[in-house]
């Protein structure tokens, strides 16, 4: 049973068709039960009104016109005093009150055979089996043929009430596909139908549950957040102080362990940090506050907050293309261009270039990276999105740490944004080109394809 | 006129659509594709059609008993099918958890194929010819037409709601209830068989056994659908009875049997799951 319309139509149509039409046939049979009585009634009158006639054993008398009627009149003894002209000169059957079905003249007819005691005459009357059908069936088709003909417009009127009827449940489908992933507020109870309101209950209750849990979840990570980020914090001052102490004893440079050690303090902390940003970002749990902003201008905010990142590895980085207005999450979108630019600092050779370009394409707002960079094989270009995936693994060309999460936040914050990613080669020929389309703020169309580089 | 299209048409389309229903709710509970049923609906009007045009010829073959032989074959051809549709339906339903395998699934694809087509191409047939006997009859059409959509009506709708009654049972039940009838069913087609090789003289006519059209008329509405679902006859010979009979326990001997094996198979693979 996959759709509750057809089967609804399906199975009251053949209720109603096997309803009818066996009340037609009984009907058919009963009418026509009616319809012999009635016409054995006027064979039986035709048959009285015989008898009464006048009528000579002499010359028999022929009559020519009677219709389909055939009829004899004997007398008692068993001479023919009357017939018609379709009538047998011998008699019709044998000479025995009551109705029969007989053959003669190449058809079958119903005969009625008569004895009238006034006149002792036998009259036997008969008529076309048939006829009787004929017009039997004539009488009874008139009832039975608006049935069938009903039947399509009972069809018809079905499907357009069924598919009424289910219309609550297609409003309630769409008002479920159309919620956000984000939205767990309750469904609308008021005109829900009685058959539908355990579902809606039932729904809400559920968006409630999941509402709680991801309530704590939020305020779990954001406790984890603080909770990690504090020791992290306590173990960097105690690094710093365990250096300047050691510096006391007048060491020509700090121990190589140190160095380690501060090294992996750096990247444990970078890493919580993603980890925490991924988490935050999760299209699911991550409550995003759309306004109106430029992305041109935001991307010239963090470029100029990592710009030392670039210059201290004597990177030229520039940002081109014009204002792309869109109505987007600034934190979100902050921490997607901070990952992007990171990670095209990370990669770029010393010396390097990373050029940043905003513009708007048709509907979109269009944000792309370009660096100097090793690049990425195209087969790889599905698994970067992959959490803790690295391409490479430790063995990465490009000995730089990494924590494999950058461009699985820039995805989660792409799908809270209905945006699309692209990889492709860098246009400075070498290098990776990634390119994030946006939706452009609403009522800010330009033509396709125009570029405000 | 229309009593007798009515019980003609109803007659034929009955037993092709309770045959149809069955194998429909077969195909819902494995979750077949329905492919196969627009194949074999198709497939069967089409060699309706042929029969139909090609009746004079068919008739004329085996020194005049060449329709009744062909039928004959039919029923014959479409009780083997059943044994096969009945017994892939049993193994379905024990080795992957109600989901037909690929290599069995082609195979109950193809025989319920062949089965409906030949049901469809029989009864297609005999109202093929019944209709077209009144092409160049004086008598009025509308008679006819009219029992005709009566008889068609009703033997379409009984098929649906058996169809809905069969896919709403539990899925529990849904095994035993379908090969109890499909095993009815090809009894029914076996009974006819017999009935046409009597009618051809290739099997000894014979007095009848019993007669219960007191209990239940052939003609009626309740006849009909016996003889579509049981291919009741109220006059049935001593040689029909025993070769239903027959037919019906070889059928049932042939499902036990593939139930036995295939719970055996079952068992065996549980056991060695658990070691």
């Amino acid at each position: 049973m996959k759709s509750i319309r057809i089967y609804l139509v399906v199975a009251l149509l053949s209720t109603i068709t096997l309803v009818n039409f066996v009340s037609a046939l009984h009907g058919y049979r009963a009418s026509m039960a009616e319809a012999q009585q009635l016409f054995d009634r006027q064979l039986a009158d035709t048959a009285s009104l015989l008898s009464a006639m006048p009528a000579s054993a002499d010359r028999p008398k022929v009559v020519e016109r009677t219709g389909h009627l055939a009829f004899q009149v004997w007398s008692p003894g068993g001479r023919l005093l009357m017939r018609s002209a379709n009538a047998p000169p011998q008699p019709i059957n044998a000479l025995e009150e009551g109705f029969e079905n007989v053959n003669f003249s190449g058809q079958r007819w119903r005969v009625y055979s008569h004895f009238s005691s006034e006149r002792n005459y036998w009259t036997q009357v008969a008529e076309p089996v048939g006829l009787h059908f004929h017009l039997a069936d004539k009488v009874v088709l008139e009832s039975v043929i608006p049935i069938l003909l009903g039947l399509p417009v009972a069809g018809l009127l079905i499907w357009f009430v069924v598919g009424h009827g289910l219309k609550s449940l297609h409003l309630l489908a769409d008002a479920l596909r159309q919620k956000r992933a984000d939205d767990l507020s309750p469904l609308p109870l008021e005109n829900a139908p009685e058959e539908l309101l355990p579902v809606v209950q039932s729904t809400n209750a559920l968006l409630a549950r999941l509402q709680a849990s991801f309530e704590r979840e939020r305020r779990f990570s954001a406790d984890a957040a603080h909770e990690l980020r504090t020791p992290i914090s306590a173990i960097k001052v105690h690094t710093h102080n365990l250096e300047r102490e050691l510096s006391q004893y007048r060491l020509p440079q700090s121990p190589l362990s140190l160095a380690k050690l501060q090294r992996s303090v750096e990247r444990m902390a970078h890493l919580v940090e993603q980890i925490l940003n991924l988490y935050r970002t999760t299209p699911d749990h991550y409550p995003a506050k759309f306004e109106p902003l430029d992305l041109h201008e935001l991307a010239r905010e963090v470029i100029a907050e990592q710009h030392a990142d670039f210059a201290g590895r004597g990177q030229a980085i520039e940002l081109t293309g014009g204002a792309a207005p869109l109505e987007a999450d600034r934190f979100a979108l902050t921490i997607l261009l901070k990952n992007l630019l990171n990670n095209a600092n990370k990669y770029t050779p010393e010396n390097g270039r990373v050029e940043v370009n905003t513009r708007v394409d048709g509907d979109r707002v269009v944000l792309r990276v370009d660096d100097t960079g090793p690049g990425i094989a195209e087969e790889e270009y599905g698994r970067v999105f992959e959490r803790f995936y690295r391409v490479g693994g430790d063995r990465h060309p490009v000995p730089v740490g990494g924590s494999g999460l950058g461009l699985s936040i820039v995805q989660h914050i792409a799908r809270l944004h209905h945006a699309e990613i692209q990889l492709d080669k860098s246009k400075f020929g070498r290098g990776l080109s990634i390119q994030v389309r946006l939706p452009a703020s609403p009522g800010y169309l330009s033509p396709k394809g125009d570029s405000s580089d | 006129m229309l009593l007798t299209s009515v019980i003609i048409i109803l007659r034929e389309v009955l037993e092709a659509a309770l045959l149809l229903s069955i194998l429909l709710a077969m195909s819902h509970f494995l979750h077949l594709r329905l492919r196969w049923f627009y194949a074999a609906l198709a497939a069967g009007v089409a060699g309706s059609v042929v029969y139909g045009v090609q009746l004079a010829a068919i008739s004329d073959a085996f020194d005049g008993v060449g329709q009744e032989l062909l039928n004959a074959a039919l029923q014959i051809a479409i009780y083997l099918l059943l044994l096969v549709i009945a017994s892939l339906l049993v193994v379905n339903y024990y080795t992957a958890n109600y989901y037909a395998g690929e290599r069995h699934r082609g195979i109950l694809s193809a025989a319920m194929t062949a089965a409906v087509a030949m049901a469809v191409l029989r009864e297609g047939s005999e109202i093929f010819i019944y209709l077209s006997a009144f092409r160049y009859s004086p008598q009025p059409w509308s008679g006819v037409l009219a029992g005709s959509l009566l008889g068609a009506g009703i033997g379409f709708s009984v098929g649906a709601l058996f169809y809905y009654l069969l896919v709403g049972l539990p899925r529990r039940r849904a095994l035993l209830v379908t090969c109890v009838l499909l095993t009815l069913v090809a009894g029914g087609m076996v009974l006819q068989a017999t009935q046409l090789l009597i009618q051809a003289d290739w099997l000894p006519a014979q007095v009848p056994l019993w007669d219960s059209s007191a209990l239940v008329a052939e003609g009626s509405l309740a006849g009909q659908m016996m003889y579509a679902l049981v291919g009741y006859e109220a006059t049935p010979t001593s040689l029909q009875v025993i070769l239903y009979t027959a037919s019906v326990a070889a059928m049932a001997l042939l499902l036990l049997l593939t139930r036995y094996h295939q719970k055996k198979i079952r068992t065996a693979r549980d056991v060695s799951q658990a070691r």
